[in-house]
């Protein structure tokens, strides 16, 4: 071996598939069921804390109090646009093409936000407190895109 | 009474997750890839220190923690000191082909070198024929076959 | 230790394979929820949360960011750990270092695992080098076996042996309510089971659990104030291996390899000139019956080589001279972020006289020593006692 040669550098291009599976657990699971099955969204009322959240959980991260099927409550199913961005550039692992809307949204009822996307909207129009409707999929399976977007109330 | 809710289907959700990634494999790997890919041969990297010659070479020694400098060539030939025969079909993550079980599978110490390499070993997966203390011997993919990684080696094979 | 640590309370979950009834915040709220209960503390009093478990083993990032509702960490200080199989004795070893230096009073370690959610062989595939040992990568078990052949050629050891370590852990983990494996197993039902990697059968490994554990650490004064039963932590060694060497499975390596070293400088600090004596029981971590024979000879329990005969005796069955394992140990219940904060806990419980059906009653419990080990080759050694004078 010649300690002078240069070896120059040496890269690797590889990738780690990982499948999962994820369980939504007991408030979780009843808030897809419903979704799926009514197209009904559902938060979880903490009475202590006077809050809604979305999505439903079984303790309340504030003050710690357990919430059970029982803290369950519709909200929705109109929102109010509290903040966005539209993306403009493409990635893998962006679920659309771009250009779309994600915005972030407060649902009626509730205190916490969900973030979906914003279709049928003139991007120049796009504005916090802008009223949005969920649109629902026709083929739903039990998760989140069950809303497969939520568009403006105006237009309608 | 039950409510419905009571009897709520428990929703799970598959997902999958791919990340690619370029891995750089530094100076000291590097080289040591390259004269594996290229010229078939092993070297290791010799601590100044505490003398124990490390195999696959790395910049540090960790238990001297000097730089190591000192490269030498070793020998394609070792002595194995651990094995298993494997039962379950493992896949290869980097390909995601499977190793057809059963097969068997050891570590072996090169001739001049403080450090064993996990590999396939050729011969029949069955215990009586694998001794701890065997010589064994290296077999490499063909030139145009190896890549500079760990799997250029075939697996080894047993000295006669 | 500067500043005297003690567990003033803990508590885990009842480790099975499938829990679709909960999610992950919901599984380690459970065990959060025990460890207050059991301090008869609230979430509030609470300063800090040290919280982690096996990266990505969920296939989510940031676990310590999407449990926080279910951990109690909404608003509090703390850190996310992640060091392989040691990460449980890991995180308590982060919070003992919080409270000794003085900076929180009160402590809540969270460790947890939903092991069915995941795709463990992709992402332990992870753990090798991706140009020097991934395109190979196996099973644990794999490694497991290759020191298992070593360690049967060097000292003589047989099948029989594993066996009897797998019984033993097995008989013990029915005698633990929360206990995963609880197998009325015989000799010949282990020697029968379905080989994996030889010499490693089925019932030779530990099972994939989905499990949490919580422990809450206390400065002295609150500890004597607030816990009838404290456990005090006594002392903490962690030791790390190099990267590629796998010299820990030659079991006839003269080099002193990390768990060697990290008992050597426990018992150093603790002035422990005969560990079997010095402490009356061990919960250590042993994802294969043989890591647990390796163990034995490692912690100086006997000298190298004579592990085998100690479980041959039955030197460390539950009613045994040595207890080792009494509740069944990581060959009965492997929640991995959980597991190596369980043996801590188990052990905590003994010293308490708290363990229930798995207690150890042949002797009085005052001194136990917990070990972890994971595939970033490192150790992590935590001794405890029920008294200061002990
Ligand atoms: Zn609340
Ligand atoms: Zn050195």
């Amino acid at each position: 071996m010649n300690p002078e040669h240069d070896y120059g550098t040496f890269e690797s291009d590889q990738r780690i598939v990982a499948h999962s599976r994820y369980f939504a657990g007991l408030m979780g699971s009843y808030f897809f069921v419903r979704l799926r099955d009514e197209q009904k969204i559902v938060g979880a009322r903490c009475e202590k804390c006077n809050k809604v959240f979305w999505p439903p959980r079984s303790t309340c991260g504030r003050c710690f109090s357990v919430l059970s099927l029982e803290n369950l409550t519709e909200i929705g199913p109109l929102g109010t646009l509290e903040t966005f961005t539209i993306v403009k550039y493409r990635e893998p692992v962006h679920p659309r093409k771009a250009p779309f809307v994600y915005g972030i949204i407060k649902l009626d009822g509730a205190d916490t936000s969900m973030v979906h996307f914003v279709d049928g909207v003139d991007f120049q129009k796009l504005a916090p407190g802008m009223r949005l409707r969920p649109v629902f999929a026709n083929k739903r399976n039990g998760n989140i895109l069950d809303i497969d977007h939520f568009e403006p109330l105006d237009s309608y | 009474m039950k409510s419905a809710k009571d009897n709520v289907e428990l929703i799970s959700i598959p997902m999958v997750v791919d990340v690619p990634y370029r891995f750089a494999a530094g100076k000291y790997m590097t080289r040591f890839l390259t004269e594996l890919r290229d010229n078939g041969k092993f070297y290791g990297i010799r601590c100044p220190l505490c003398n124990r010659v490390q195999l696959p070479p790395r910049i540090v020694c960790a238990v001297c923690h000097v730089k190591n400098s000192d490269w030498i060539e070793l020998g394609n030939e070792g002595t194995l000191v651990g094995f298993t025969i494997m039962y379950l079909p493992l896949t290869d993550p980097t390909t995601g082909k499977p190793h057809e079980p059963p097969f068997a599978y050891g570590s072996v110490r090169l001739d001049g070198s403080d450090s064993v390499i996990d590999h396939f070993l050729n011969v029949e997966p069955v215990v009586e024929h694998i001794r701890i203390g065997m010589r064994m011997k290296v077999a490499l993919k063909e030139r145009e076959d190896r890549v500079g990684d760990l799997g250029d080696i075939l697996h080894f094979d047993p000295v006669t | 230790m500067r500043k005297n640590v003690a567990i003033i309370g803990g508590g885990q979950t009842h480790h099975a394979a499938r829990r679709h009834d909960v999610n992950q915040v919901e599984l380690v709220n459970e065990a959060v929820r025990a460890a207050l209960a059991d301090a008869q503390m609230t979430i509030d009093e609470i300063d800090s949360v040290l919280f982690g478990n096996m990266e990505f083993f969920e296939g989510c990032h940031m676990t310590d960011c999407w449990l926080v509702d279910g951990s109690g960490a909404y608003g509090k200080p703390g850190l996310k750990i992640t060091t392989g199989g040691t990460v449980g004795a890991t995180i308590v070893g982060a919070g003992v270092h919080h409270v000794a230096s003085g900076l929180f009073n009160k402590a809540l370690c969270v460790g947890f695992e939903k092991q069915e959610e995941g795709d463990t062989g992709a992402i332990l595939s992870g753990v090798a080098h991706p140009l020097f040992g991934r395109s190979l990568a196996g099973a644990a078990v794999g490694y497991f076996a290759m020191m298992a052949t070593s360690y049967m050629a060097a000292w003589g050891a047989k099948e029989e042996h594993s066996a009897m370590v797998a019984v033993k852990a097995r008989q013990n983990a029915r005698k633990n309510e929360y206990a995963h494996l609880k197998l009325d197993i015989s000799i010949q039902d282990a020697l029968n089971s379905r080989m994996l990697s030889y010499p490693i059968r089925m019932l030779d490994m530990c099972p994939a659990s989905n499990g949490a554990c919580a422990m809450i650490l206390a400065d002295e004064k609150t500890a004597r104030d607030r816990c009838a039963k404290p456990v005090w932590i006594r002392a903490m060694d962690t030791a790390h291996n190099e990267q590629f060497e796998l010299d820990w499975r030659d079991v006839t390596t003269k080099k002193p390899i990390f768990s060697r070293v990290s008992a050597s400088r426990l018992y150093r600090k603790l002035g422990v000139d005969d560990p079997s004596k010095y402490f009356d029981v061990f919960e250590i971590y042993e994802p294969a019956t043989w890591a647990e024979m390796v163990w034995y000879e490692d912690l100086a329990l006997c000298r190298p080589g004579d592990g085998f005969k100690l479980v041959e005796n039955n030197m460390t069955a539950i009613d045994g001279p040595i207890p080792v394992n009494p509740s069944g140990g990581v060959l009965s219940t492997n929640c991995i972020g959980a597991s190596a904060m369980l043996r801590i806990w188990e052990a905590a419980l003994q010293i308490r006289g708290d363990a229930g059906g798995h207690q150890v009653v042949s002797k009085d419990i005052r001194r136990a020593l917990a070990t972890a080990y994971g595939g970033t080759n490192w150790t992590v050694l935590t001794a405890l006692s029920g008294t200061m004078d002990d």
